[in-house]
């Protein structure tokens, strides 16, 4: 199923999202599996984890039923009045349970960034745009100063942008590899640090637009067979 | 519409899911239809806030009226109010997003003395004068109920009105008063209003009372100088708990609160009569609800939220008359939905191991009891009415169904306290590992003693008691600390520090208020959290005013003396609670009324209610 992250729950943590999920679907009575052992829980994942503070149009939720039928459009309408305010439901599809997972298919997620930008510079998108390699260091968690090196041009290729008066419209693509993926506000502090980009990186508003999976030629394809109705 | 905070903000500040909202089961209003807006203000932060069932309840009710919003609001944690003040936010409500200045009410709930400075931070951040007298004609009213308005005397420079008791037909009552009153036109403006609502049961409105003082600063009296305010106020109770609503659906947050489950109200009250409660006094007398009734609001609340665990609540849920077949009926009509039933104390006397292996089905936890004290002597002073055999046959039978870990609440600090007295506290838990040897075979057993140091509160037998010196409690804390340097034994107190100021406010006066004010200004809030609380703020704040901290906490109050909180009445004699102190001095116990004879507390006749346990109609 497709889910949104209302900008007014941005905040929430992946782990609460998809325990309210979890909770909604309970509430929504479907007939959902659950695994064995002590202390049974949901056969459910998603897709791809979203960062705290980005909000999303297109959140990809699976969720292993205990029967083979089910009505598809009323099962949507039940999870529609069992969800929270924050989040709404776009579209649910019905695949068999040999299908590839969602998690595995995720092949790249689309952002929108709106973000205060004080100067009008298309040069230093063209600048990334243009660059052969731009690398990241990204810093491991569990390990202070040690770092783990990222070609982000493997993972974002390009980068569109409308600049208006105080505000920049950036747009691009995060691809999801075997290797891993990135986080937006990753590449937007490396076009600060290290493009010059001179944007407000607290008060960027981040948004999922959309997460898609390639066909054999590179093409976008939608995560669910029920978006192309 | 909604307005959401700056991403700037949010991104900057801890646990930014306390501002969120827009929850499932949250009610947000089309205001145009709203007639009566009120803000249910909770003066702790939202995690702690939301796990208070009275709200939930009235939030429920309330919201039942469409020409009524009840809208949630929550302290900001300090480094938001650091945020909201540098970008001149007001705080709002997590439903509308308005400022609590739009609000026609803002109410507070008392839980905790400690909490009070937020109610003014609070106040000043929702943009509402923070003092009663100054506050305008378009300004909310503000109201506060909840357990600590038995002594609402130390708020009542910033309350415009309290509610006492229980607040389930009283704020209907007062939304349906409002409607009619702005209907009118607000006829005499906030006075004028406040003449009505004065003539509701269960209003103390304090501005309608002039008080005086002895030269000794002790109370003298109060008076109405309004002739429509009661001399005195008695609380308003729910008489049958199964004639009126209960939620049968609730707000289910996005992330973890402190109690993240169903709350399952079983009974009201409690007649065991420990005397050093003061929840057992004011919530008199014990209302059950019927088991049928439970289960069926059981089982829409597991529909309506989609939880998976239902704790059964109560003041002593072990009491409810028929709680082996409510709780075993429950567990097997909701295994199929995976939900599990837990009750969040266990008495020793009433412990059962079969209903504690029920509860436990689902899932295994720790087992907490509460002896709360150490020695026989001790335990009759308080008329905890158990004994170490009640408590070594409930760890026993624990033991021999294989917990291994038990947590020991305890006081110190009581009335009659010998030094014996403490160490039996170390005797006890030491008792209780060899028990587990003696058992099991073998040692291992984790035994963690909390103890808490007693405040004397209003309306208890324990209400003249002089609360022991900082020093004092100190010392008992030490030596309790050296005592239980035993392997797996874990030993926790509370600051001592904290319990001095609570006793302050507990059995304070008027005088209190400007205290409250001036130690406010000087950055008090979030005292219940030990890395905000500041004792020389406080301590400075009362002397400043000529008050002193002996006089209100350490003072051995004597038998003629009139309290400051008499004319708010939880229903609960005088005499009988003067009995009950002179029967702890020598140790003599008063038996629960629930199934005896009546012990004489006044409640049921001042009230003209009666118990209602379930086992005893039959």
């Amino acid at each position: 199923m497709q889910l949104t992250k209302e900008t007014g729950i941005r905040f929430i943590s992946h782990l609460e999202y998809a325990h309210t999920l979890e909770r909604a679907l309970c509430r929504a009575k479907l007939p959902v599996a659950y695994s064995e052992g002590f202390n049974p829980h949901m056969k459910f994942s998603l897709a791809s984890a979203l960062g705290v503070g980005v909000a999303s149009q297109a959140e990809f939720a699976e969720v292993e039923l205990a029967v083979p039928e089910l009505d598809v459009q009323q099962a949507q309408e039940a999870i529609a009045q069992n969800l929270p305010w924050g989040i709404q439901i776009k579209a649910v599809d019905l695949v068999e349970s040999t299908a590839n997972k969602l998690m595995a298919s995720a092949a790249g997620a689309s952002y929108e960034v709106i973000v205060p930008c004080h100067r009008q510079q298309e040069s230093v998108l063209a600048a990334y745009n243009k660059a052969e390699s731009v690398i990241y260091k990204k810093p491991l968690p569990k390990k202070k100063g040690q770092f783990k090196t990222v070609e982000v041009k493997s993972f974002v290729p390009s980068i569109k942008g409308v600049f208006l008066e105080s505000h920049v419209t950036l747009t691009f693509d995060i691809l999801i590899t075997a290797t891993g993926s990135m986080k937006a506000v990753e590449v937007l502090q490396i076009l600060q640090e290290q493009f010059c980009l001179d944007i407000d990186l607290p008060e960027a508003d981040i948004r999922r637009i959309n997460i898609y999976r390639l066909d054999k030629k590179g093409r976008k394809l939608p995560m669910l067979s029920a978006n192309n109705h | 519409m909604r307005k959401e905070l700056p991403i700037s903000i949010l991104s900057s500040v801890q646990k930014p899911e306390r501002y969120t909202g827009m929850e499932f089961g949250s009610c947000m209003k089309d205001l145009s239809t709203v007639k009566v807006s009120i803000a249910l203000a909770f003066p702790d932060v939202y995690e702690v806030g939301m796990s208070y069932l009275g709200f939930r309840i009235l939030y429920y009710i309330l919201n039942q009226d469409p020409e009524v919003a009840a809208e949630r609001t929550y302290a900001p944690w300090t480094d938001m109010e650091d945020k909201m003040r540098a970008a001149q936010l007001k705080l709002t409500t997590l439903e509308s997003t308005r400022a609590l200045k739009e609000f026609d009410f803002v109410g507070f709930t008392l839980q905790y003395e400690l909490a009070y400075s937020n109610i003014l931070n609070m106040l000043d951040l929702g943009g509402i004068t923070v003092l009663a007298q100054d506050r305008g004609e378009d300004e909310p009213f503000v109201i506060a109920g909840g357990p600590c308005v038995y002594n609402p005397e130390p708020l009542t420079d910033f309350v415009d009105f309290f509610i006492v008791g229980e607040g389930e037909e009283v704020m209907p009552e007062l939304m349906n008063l409002c409607k009619s009153w702005k209907a009118e036109g607000k006829p005499g403006g906030r006075a004028g209003f406040l003449q009505r609502v004065v003539k509701l049961a269960g209003i103390y409105v304090p501005s309608f009372y002039d008080v005086t003082y002895n030269e000794d600063g002790t109370f003298a009296g109060i008076k109405p100088n309004n002739q429509l305010a009661p001399q005195t106020v008695l609380k308003r109770i729910v008489k049958d708990l199964n004639a009126i609503m209960f939620p049968t659906s609730d707000i289910v947050p996005y992330g973890k609160i402190i109690h993240d489950r169903i709350m399952l109200e079983i009974f009201r009250g409690c007649s065991r009569g420990c005397r050093f409660c003061h929840a057992g006094m004011v919530y008199r007398p014990v209302r059950e609800r019927r088991k049928e009734v439970l289960k069926d609001l059981a089982h829409k609340l597991v529909e309506a939220t989609g939880y998976d665990e239902i704790s059964l609540v109560s003041l002593s849920s072990a009491d409810y008359s028929c709680l082996a077949p409510l709780i075993h009926e429950l567990v097997q009509e909701l295994k199929e939905e995976r939900v599990s039933i837990s009750l969040p104390s266990l008495r020793i006397d009433s412990f059962s191991v079969d209903i504690a292996k029920e509860v436990q089905a689902v899932r295994k936890s720790g087992l907490t009891f509460a002896p709360e004290a150490g020695s026989q002597h001790m335990r009759d002073v308080i008329n905890k009415g158990v004994t170490e055999e009640n408590l070594m046959q409930a760890v026993g039978a624990a033991f021999a169904n294989g917990w291994s870990s038990v947590k020991l609440y305890f006081m110190l600090g009581l009335p009659e306290e010998t030094d014996e007295d403490i160490l039996a506290i170390a005797d006890l838990a030491k008792k209780v590992q060899w028990k587990y040897k003696e058992i099991t075979g073998h040692g291992g057993c984790h035994v963690t003693v909390s103890v808490a140091s007693f405040v004397p509160k209003p309306y208890t037998a324990f209400q003249w008691f002089g609360q022991n010196s900082l020093e004092e409690i100190k010392r008992k804390q030490n030596m309790l600390r050296d005592a239980l340097k035993i392997k797996n034994i874990t030993y926790q107190y509370h600051a001592a520090l904290t319990s001095v100021i609570e006793a302050v406010f507990a059995r304070g006066d008027r005088r209190l208020g400007k205290v409250l004010y001036a130690a406010w200004q000087d950055g008090a809030k979030f005292d219940g959290w030990s890395e905000h609380f500041s004792f020389e703020r406080w301590q400075q704040a009362i002397t400043a005013q000529g008050l002193s901290i002996e006089f209100y906490a350490n003072r051995q109050r004597n038998n003629q003396e009139i309290f400051p909180w008499e004319h708010v009445q939880p229903g609960v004699d005088k005499a009988f609670l003067r009995r009950e102190y002179e029967k702890a001095l020598v140790g003599e116990l008063t038996k629960d009324c629930r199934h005896g004879v009546c012990t004489g507390c006044g409640v049921c006749q001042k009230l003209d209610a009666k118990i209602i346990d379930w086992k005893e109609e039959k």
